[in-house]
């Protein structure tokens, strides 16, 4: 199962990280061409996300569960899996319900911050992946020195998972707040 | 106002990333003397190594560093009219270095299949003694080989005794070299086992006896005055590290005299619990040249063996040209049973390449003019064979099944923190997956937030 994990994962790799390129472009430029690959970005990142899901089940088959979650960088793997898959799939909702005005005015500037977010995330999954086969990047290395060990297990303490239901509690508390600004 | 929203609402979700980035991997490994869980501060060091053979002999020379040495192991120390055991074997470190210093090396010639790919983890059954939920008994359960057990994977099912007389004679066994900073070394003396069944020492009498008779409950042995000056030697100066290498600070037939329990014992007063002696028969196979000294924060050590000492059943022979499987362990700061450095497995070849190459030379003793091969040792935690090679506990298993070697896949200082992880394993799946939740709201309540606040209007 492992070789069509690797196989497939490319796919959404690809897209998201194509998507990311056009936001970029978009961000920056008004041009026409910036503008016509817009739109290409949410049908880019929802294709992403299908194929992610895809490459999300073939990677959970590859070991059994109970051997998978016994390792540090499987944990990890997994962990930063779930969170590009979630995330992308939650930038493909917003992309779809707002398509161009992601790029007006002071928006565009939030796109282009959670979608660098998101290269962010699917990049370090991407590398977890390779040190998980044996193939360590510069990446890991890197991660290494900014703080993060990659053969140590990512988990929160917790007082931070408490930070973090708060966290996730005002955020929705925030967007009614917001909502009913621009009503 | 809503692209203030908006900033608030991506300021916080960042702001929430870092807070994780910087606390996450905390409040759970920390040490756990309930559970036998004491984490070394270094989970890594280096050993050096140098080998050299004339033909008759072969020599290891070791040198690793060491902040403070250990010279004395278990003593026996007078207080309120009775000798109390200090420190020797323990959990972790011991605060007052009455934990000798060690390095031992394991040998093998190619007869104990998966020893030169995956080195000591091999001999590392479950539940063996010091390891988390494993019953504090009279009898220590050693490492061992996986062909001696039935069941490999369960300590008590050991193999009739034909059978392992069997494989002892193929070879189905690991040569043990030892050198103990306290328990070998003041008499110039190494220490020679195996590693089969058990982790035992070859057949003959070991360096030491212990210095006790449970009859009276006293040491058997004290300082000979008329020798040394003195019946004992002070509790303060053994732990605040008076005594060196220029002192007398060991029994051996030299410096030893029975035991006067007439003596007015004051509190304080500490006697070795260890008795140095000659060793006998195969297991007086492995010596030093002289007795090692620890000098610039280095331990600097030579053992050396007869290349064939004729002991088949017990000795791995040395042959001009052979080639061998080696792994090393150094015991430092005051750490004794699990709390060591294991090197992964490395080849040896006596004068044919290799990782350690052997030089050859002529003369009385090695010239020691090639360099020092550098290994890195890593804190091995609690990682048993079983859970290596069960498919369910260990996603590289399969490899395991095909012989990849370890080093293939992991280096030492990987190995050193999952071999921190697996001490905590279950601690750490729960919170990992509470993390995995938590984080997936987090970034579920963005989505929201980012679709409630967005607007659809034109510039």
């Amino acid at each position: 199962m492992a070789v069509y994990h690797i196989l497939v994962v490319h796919f959404p790799v690809a897209l998201w990280l194509t998507a990311y390129l056009f936001i970029l472009f978009r961000t920056f430029s008004d041009s026409e061409l910036a503008v016509r690959l817009q739109k290409a970005v949410w049908p880019l990142i929802f294709l992403g996300s299908l194929a992610g899901f895809v490459a999300y089940g073939l990677g959970l088959a590859i070991y059994p569960w109970s051997a998978i979650t016994q390792s540090p960088l499987g944990r990890n793997h997994i962990m930063l899996a779930t969170w590009t898959l979630s995330y992308w799939t939650v930038m493909g909702v917003m992309g779809y319900r707002y398509r161009r005005f992601l790029f007006e005015g002071a928006q565009r500037w939030s796109t282009f911050a959670l979608a660098t977010i998101g290269a962010a995330v699917v990049t370090i999954t991407g590398t977890l992946g390779g040190s998980l086969t044996g193939t360590p990047s510069l990446v890991t290395k890197s991660l290494d020195l900014i703080g993060w060990n990659v053969y140590m297990t990512f988990y929160l303490p917790n007082w931070m998972l408490l930070v973090y239901t708060a966290g996730a509690v005002l955020l929705i508390v925030i967007g009614f707040y917001g909502r009913r600004s621009h009503v | 106002m809503r692209k203030w929203y908006l900033a608030l609402s991506v300021t916080i979700f960042g702001g929430l990333l870092v807070l994780g980035w910087s606390t996450h991997g905390t409040g759970i490994i920390k040490d756990d003397p309930e559970r036998n869980i004491v984490i070394p501060k270094e989970l890594t060091t280096r050993l050096q190594v140098k080998a050299a053979y004339d033909g008759e002999s072969i020599y290891f020379r070791y040198r690793w560093p060491v902040e403070r040495p250990s010279i004395f192991h278990d003593v026996l120390v007078f207080q309120d009219g009775e000798w109390v055991k200090r420190a020797g074997e323990g959990i972790g470190p011991d605060p007052d270095f009455l934990t000798e210093d060690r390095v031992s090396m394991m040998i093998d010639d190619g007869s104990v299949p998966l020893f030169s790919r995956y080195g000591g983890y091999i001999t590392i059954g479950d539940g063996l003694t010091t390891f988390t939920g494993t019953p504090e008994t009279d009898e220590e359960r050693t490492k061992y080989l996986p062909a001696t057990r039935t069941d490999a994977n369960n300590f008590d099912t050991v193999k009739p005794e034909s059978d392992l007389a069997t494989l002892r004679k193929a070879g189905y066994f690991l040569d043990l070299w030892q050198w103990r900073s306290n328990r070998s070394n003041p008499v110039a003396l190494g220490d020679d086992g195996y590693v089969a069944e058990e982790r035992s020492g070859d057949k003959g009498t070991g360096p030491y006896f212990t210095n006790w008779d449970k009859t009276t409950n006293q040491p058997k042995f004290m300082f000979d005055p008329a020798r040394t000056g003195k019946t004992a030697l002070n509790f303060a100066d053994v732990v605040g590290g008076k005594y060196g290498f220029g002192d007398i600070y060991y029994l051996s037939p030299d410096t030893a005299a029975p035991f006067d329990p007439n003596i007015a014992w004051k509190n304080g007063d500490t006697i070795p619990r260890r008795v140095l002696r000659a060793e006998s028969d195969s297991r007086a196979d492995v010596v030093q040249s002289a007795a090692a000294r620890w000098k610039d924060g280095y331990w600097d050590v030579t053992l050396v063996r007869k290349m064939d000492t004729g002991n088949t059943l017990d000795d791995k022979i040395f042959r001009d040209g052979g080639s061998y499987d080696l792994a090393f362990a150094v015991f430092r700061n005051a750490s004794t049973m699990r709390w060591h450095y294991v090197s992964l497995p490395m080849s040896l070849g006596l004068g044919k390449d290799a990782q350690l190459v052997a030089a050859k030379f002529q003369g009385e003793t090695p010239t020691w003019d090639q360099p020092w091969t550098e290994i890195e040792m890593f804190y091995p935690g609690q990682v048993s064979w079983p859970r290596l090679t069960d498919p369910k506990q260990h996603p590289g298993a399969d490899k395991i099944a095909e012989r990849v070697p370890v080093a293939f896949r992991h280096n030492p200082k990987q190995l050193a923190l999952y071999g921190v992880e697996v001490e905590f394993a279950d601690q750490i799946v729960r919170q990992w997956l509470w993390t995995l939740l938590a984080s997936l709201g987090l970034i579920v309540a963005l989505g929201i937030n980012i679709n409630l606040i967005m607007t659809r209007k034109e510039n």
